[in-house]
């Protein structure tokens, strides 16, 4: 009973985040399967989405700029 | 999810941030400790949580990016996720997707995302510059706002602010305010970060733009040099920007002082403080906002000093609810502004007209419709999110039209309460726009609401709960049940809402009155829901609201009903319970002498005990013989009820009157009834019954007269000398028969039997016990003044009973006349016998000393005849003067049945024929009424 309960539950979990990651696709976010997963958890914890969105942008513009230097380096 | 939810909030981060910069733990640690103190940080999210919103939002997005087939797409795929409900927090992880989406046909990622971090401290973003030029007033920035610094700050720039607006002038590129530069460059999508930032900062790019172009002949700018920078156009240190106004603004809205507007208590308005440079367009918009302030203040000082006045009433307090309600409202709108305000801080563009547009929906929809035809053509887009002057100008239009009709409002009703304030509200509601019509209606529904319900209440029940005297009806706690129907009720003239009409209003206080007189004076224990099938009260203001919009057909058509049912069943229960018909015929029967066998032969039994002096007279012997009178006529088949209360009654005794002065019938009216008999009500039946009585009295008399004159006169025939004595007596006797009969014929059928009918048609037409009170009551009036008791015909009742004395004297008169002349023959008839039985038994007849002794007799009886005649002849003399003159008053008095009277008395024109002035007045009425033809 329990596996198939839990067999149950992991099926929804995926079909839920496969329609997340086709409305990540249509809205053009730019995040991948396993950054989503992450942030799907860190919403679901309960943290504010507008900081998350801040971070990842930040973040992104962090690993841009750092790639522009190596690449000026090289 | 049990598995994702072991790991914390930390250890994600740090995945994530491995994850897309790409590199190993180590080497991202610094990203993670700034991702971290981002996160934990007190970053209050500005945003609904509510998954719909931001939905919706996603589709205008998608929308706005011409991709309408991915919308739908999104809306299906949206569908799947709610029925799924293995998320939580669905709007959260929509709303990341959102705020991370990018436009693909827009090259990404051009803004400076610098601005993020500055967002995360949105008043350091927005002060920053200032500090530079000014580093020292960094401790007394922004939140400190009244603080010595600010004032120092202000007065810096009043100084400058006055030479800037010359430099404009004499150099000004372009006079043009920044907000409708702002307002309508066209931005694209990559400028909005910075146009955002921009906005935090007072000024906006463009006027920074044109700023080295007025600046430049003015030479390079130097941070010493602070006296000429102020005078640059646009420069944040100098003038107050739009920024810093709008926020100041949205603080004036709500009453409160902000950092330039400030209340000026000299001129009772919120201004910009003088000192303080703005340009004039600026300051024009500022002061015609703070307008909202103003008449915010004014309505929130009314509601705030009369929520705590418990006196103030029930009316007062929904008036207040309303009030409060509509601000509730307005405040709903500045919060939306004031998110507006933050959003802009903190760069979101999208999401901010959103939330006006839900308020203004509630507020105006065709603004609405405007705004969202202005997106749709996409003009704008970049530029939504700041919040100009202007756009509040337009945005609050609707709300400051609102709050100057709630002012109004509160000004008109100032000092009123219960009624009188709905009145009030009411006035307003007369208003050619339909906005300010729904607006006063609404309040009014409110407001009016708790009269209806006292008047339900009381219509339905009875009961007055108007702990406030709101209500129209006003109770007189101290007046006995006896006098309820009279005095107890009665109406505020003042309390009475204009909605409701006097005839209404007279209808309400008499539908209550009649209920409680039911309960308290009939002890009538139907239950007011049998009297009336659709007792319902008002439960909601809606339903008040229904009324108001239906005052003439529902409204009328209930209150209509209850006064019919209640009315009817009062009537009813007087007329069944209380026999109040055949205590009005009883009325006319006993005290107005309808009755005439009882009347006839009461008096028959009355004469010899009245006439005795008065102080003689007991009451018990009295009701004796009534109770004989009442038992030997027709008077004992009436109603055992009626009987009861008929007794007799014997007015206050003067010296010198006999039982007839004294004597008077009284009837006994207690309980309901005595509600239609009233104390002065009984006091004009005694005063009629008086007259009645004597004027029948008299009648009498003549009847007895006449019998005498009948009985005697073949007695005295054999006295040839009386002949012209009694003929005198008959002339005179039958002159006053006439008079006295024909007196009596008005007053009978031309006075009694008309009020009667004409008291009787209303009766049976009478809908309610006003009605019958009321026509009894001119009833009464009219036999009171027709029966000449009225202090009109003071003087000829004068004369009339003058008359009437003369008739007794008359009497007196012919009483002695008969006993002495009766005597003499009576004597005479004996001294006959007495000769008779002497010349029978064979003496003389008669010695000469005797027929000496007889003669002189009759010589003296025969000397007191002219006398007599003499006495006879002054009373006629007396008696016809006075006739004469009660015709003459009669002639000219205004009432016509009197006038025909007067033809009847002097039907054969003896006395017009004796005195010139009857033949003068006749001419004159004949004259008048021919003129009136």
């Amino acid at each position: 009973m329990a596996s198939t309960a839990n067999a149950n539950n992991m099926n929804a979990v995926r079909e839920t985040m496969d329609v997340l990651l086709e409305i990540s696709r249509l809205l053009n976010t730019g995040l991948d399967m396993e950054s989503l997963s992450i942030c799907v958890r860190l919403c679901e914890q309960g943290i504010n989405p507008e900081a998350l969105s801040s971070v990842i942008k930040e973040l992104r513009k962090a690993s841009e700029s750092l790639k522009v230097s190596e690449n000026s380096t090289n | 999810m049990a598995t994702i939810d072991q790991k914390s909030p930390n250890v994600l981060l740090q995945s994530l941030c491995c994850r897309i910069t790409g590199k190993s733990e180590a080497e991202v640690a610094h990203q993670f400790q700034y991702a971290v103190r981002v996160i934990g940080s007190n970053y209050a999210p500005t945003i609904e949580r509510d998954e719909f919103l931001v939905s919706e939002k996603i589709k205008k997005e998608l929308l706005k990016q011409r991709r309408e087939g991915d919308a739908a797409l999104f809306s299906e795929l949206h569908r799947k996720l709610q029925t799924q409900g293995v998320l939580k927090q669905r709007w959260s992880v929509l709303y990341l997707l959102l705020s991370l989406c990018e436009d693909p046909r827009k090259p990404s990622r051009v803004g400076n995302y610098g601005a993020l971090f500055a967002q995360a401290l949105p008043r350091d973003a927005h002060s920053t510059p200032f500090y530079c030029t000014r580093p020292q007033s960094l401790p007394l920035s922004y939140p400190e706002r009244l603080g010595p610094g600010a004032a120092q700050i202000s007065t810096s720039m009043g100084t400058s602010g006055i030479s800037s607006l010359g430099v404009y002038s004499l150099n000004g590129p372009t006079p043009t305010p920044q907000s409708l530069l702002a307002g309508h460059q066209p931005q694209s999508a990559g400028q909005q970060l910075g146009s955002r930032l921009a906005w935090a900062l007072p000024t906006t790019p463009n006027a920074s733009t044109l700023a080295p172009t007025s600046r430049a002949p003015l030479g390079p700018p130097a941070l010493s040099n602070r006296a000429p920078r102020p005078r640059r156009d646009g420069d944040p240190t100098s003038e107050v920007g739009e920024g810093a106004l709008v926020r100041d603004i949205l603080y004036v809205f709500q009453g409160i002082d902000g950092k330039f507007i400030k209340m000026s208590n000299t001129e009772n308005c919120y201004k910009i403080d003088s000192k303080v440079a703005v340009c004039k367009s600026l300051r024009d918009t500022s002061s015609r906002l703070a307008e909202l302030g103003w008449l915010h203040n004014k309505i929130r000082k009314y509601t705030d000093s009369r929520s705590l006045d418990r006196a103030f009433g029930l009316v007062g307090q929904s008036f207040c609810a309303s009030l409060h309600q509509e601000l509730k409202e307005y405040y709903r709108l500045l919060s939306v502004l004031h998110s507006q305000v933050t959003d802009t801080r903190s760069a979101r563009c999208t999401s901010s007209p959103e939330g006006i547009f839900r308020v203004l929906q509630a507020i105006r929809p065709v603004f609405l419709f405007q705004l969202q035809v202005e997106e749709d053509q996409g003009v704008n887009l970049g530029v939504e999110s700041s919040l100009t002057l202007r756009r509040l100008l337009v945005w609050t239009y609707d709300p400051k039209v609102r709050l100057k009709t709630l002012a109004a409002l509160v000004d008109f009703c100032q000092g009123r309460k219960g009624g009188e304030l709905a009145s009030a509200v009411h006035a307003y509601g007369k208003t050619g726009d339909p906005q300010m019509r729904a607006l006063v209606q609404h309040i009014l529904s409110l407001v009016s609401h708790p009269i209806l319900n006292f008047l339900y209440r009381w219509i339905y029940d009875g009961e007055l709960e108007d702990t406030y005297h709101e209500f129209f009806v006003a109770s007189d706690p101290t007046v006995k049940t006896d006098r309820l129907w009279h005095d107890k009720y009665s109406l505020r003239k003042s309390m009475i809402p204009t909605f409701i009409t006097m005839d209404q209003a007279r209808k309400v206080l008499l539908i209550g009155k009649s209920i409680n007189f039911l309960h308290q004076v009939c002890h009538d224990r139907t239950s007011p829901g049998k009297i009336l099938p659709a007792a319902k009260s008002v439960d909601s203001p809606k339903d008040a609201a229904e009324l108001l919009s239906d005052l003439e057909g529902a409204f009328q058509g209930k209150i209509d009903a209850a006064y019919f049912e209640t009315s009817k069943y009062l009537l009813n229960v007087l007329n069944q319970n209380y026999l109040l018909l055949e205590h009005l015929q009883a009325m006319r029967r006993y005290l107005l002498l309808g009755q005439g066998d009882f009347i006839r032969h009461l008096m028959d039994l009355l004469k010899p005990e009245l006439a005795r002096p008065a102080t003689t007279l007991y009451q018990h012997n009295l009701t004796g013989i009534l109770e004989t009178a009442v038992r030997a006529t027709n008077a004992q088949y009436d109603n055992a009820e009626i009987l009861k209360r008929l007794d007799v009654r014997l007015l206050e005794v003067s010296p010198g009157d006999t039982g007839w002065d004294v004597f008077s019938l009284d009837y006994h009216v207690e309980g309901p009834i005595a509600t239609v008999f009233t104390r002065e009500c009984m006091n004009h039946y005694l005063r009629v019954f008086n007259f009645l009585w004597r004027a029948k009295r008299m009648e009498y008399i003549l009847t007895d007269i006449w019998k005498g004159q009948m009985c005697n006169a073949k007695l005295l025939k054999s006295m040839p000398e009386l002949s012209g004595v009694l003929h005198q007596c008959h002339i005179l006797a039958s002159e006053m028969v006439h008079f006295i009969h024909q007196m009596q014929y008005y007053i009978t059928f031309e006075v009694l039997e008309c009020c009667c009918d004409e008291l009787w048609n209303k009766v049976e037409k009478a809908q309610d016990l006003d009605h019958i009170i009321a026509a009894h009551e001119e009833f009464l009036d009219s036999v009171i003044s027709r029966c000449l008791l009225d202090s009109n015909s003071r003087s000829l009742l004068n004369q009339l009973r003058a008359i009437f004395d003369q008739i007794i004297e008359f009497q007196n008169a012919q009483d002695s006349l008969y006993r002495s002349a009766l005597e003499e023959l009576t004597l005479r008839l004996q001294f006959e016998e007495r000769k008779k039985q002497k010349d029978a038994e064979g003496e003389w007849g008669v010695t000469a000393e005797q027929e000496a002794e007889e003669n002189r007799r009759i010589q003296e009886f025969q000397e007191t005849i002219p006398k007599m005649r003499s006495q006879l002849r002054i009373l006629t003399h007396f008696y016809q003067g006075i006739v004469q003159q009660f015709l003459v008053l009669i002639m000219t008095s205004p009432d016509e049945s009197l006038r025909f009277l007067s033809f009847r008395l002097d039907f054969n024109e003896h006395y017009r024929a004796r005195d010139p002035r009857l033949r003068a007045s006749l001419g004159a009425t004949r004259s008048r009424r021919s003129s009136n033809i």
